[in-house]
């Protein structure tokens, strides 16, 4: 058996239940593996994902689609720098998932 | 966690959003089930990390939103399930994925942990085939809009 994290969905729901995610700019923070980035990216129209962690990263990035890659951007930084490098009022959507 | 919340407000066009999740403040259970069957339940043994943390984030939405920062538009809760077919392999998920990264070395919990894992793998090798152990943790989901202030007029 392989580990299954929410077959039943609930995050997703809840999620998309808060958020309407079609042609928006979204940043996640904390995103990890992209578990909860891949619900959501094929309807935004760019995704900024970010985490402290380089692990969870380097999973994100071998697994990502193709389809996802030219939308998609996966980056192994600290959110404080990540911040201090970045435009104000770039984003339509941040989600802080389970890091703060 | 304030300061990460300011510049979050920041970088968010006046109309946008913030999601947040994090776990609530009630301890994240071990179930063993048998088809829909629960055979085991238990508390996680590092509840009082975990209530710890939950209790951060809570102060730090308060704080923003008291501030003005942020409006608080709406939340709910659900619970966000892990299965795996022994408490070894769900172990080592969560390890995987840095469940355990932020944890100060505590013996007293680390037995706990063992002794629980114990357990559960005794009640799971004794329904045999087809059960299954979950790790619940259930997570409080917010939409936060920014609090975008109307100028007065003059």
């Amino acid at each position: 058996m392989i580990t299954k994290v929410d077959p039943e969905n609930n995050e997703t729901l809840a999620l998309f239940d808060l958020a309407d995610f079609n042609g928006q700019r979204v940043l996640e923070i904390g995103c990890g593996d992209g578990r909860l980035t891949w619900r959501y990216a094929d309807k935004a129209a760019h995704v900024t994902a970010i985490d402290a962690f380089a692990d969870g990263i380097l999973r994100a990035k071998e697994n990502i689609s193709d389809e996802l890659k030219d939308r998609v951007e996966f980056s192994h930084i600290a959110f404080e720098d990540f911040a201090t490098a970045s435009e104000p009022s770039t984003f339509d959507r941040a989600i802080l998932s389970w890091s703060l | 966690m304030v300061h990460a919340l300011e510049e979050i407000q920041r970088l968010l066009k006046p109309d946008g959003c913030l999601i947040d999740i994090h776990p609530v403040l009630e301890a994240p259970l071990i179930k063993v089930y048998q088809g829909s069957r629960v055979l085991f339940v238990e508390s996680n043994p590092d509840h009082d990390r975990t209530e710890e943390e939950s209790r951060q984030a809570e102060d730090a939405l308060a704080q923003v939103v008291q501030r003005g920062l942020f409006i608080i538009e709406r939340n709910s809760e659900f619970d966000l399930p892990i299965y795996g077919s022994s408490v070894i392999e769900l172990r080592d998920f969560r390890a995987k994925i840095g469940a355990f990264d932020d944890s100060p070395k505590d013996d007293a919990v680390e037995a706990q942990r063992t002794a629980l894992y114990a357990r559960v793998d005794e009640i799971m090798q004794a329904a045999g085939d087809g059960a299954e152990v979950a790790y619940h943790e259930r997570a409080r989901i917010t939409r936060m809009n920014p609090n975008v202030r109307k100028e007065e007029p003059l």
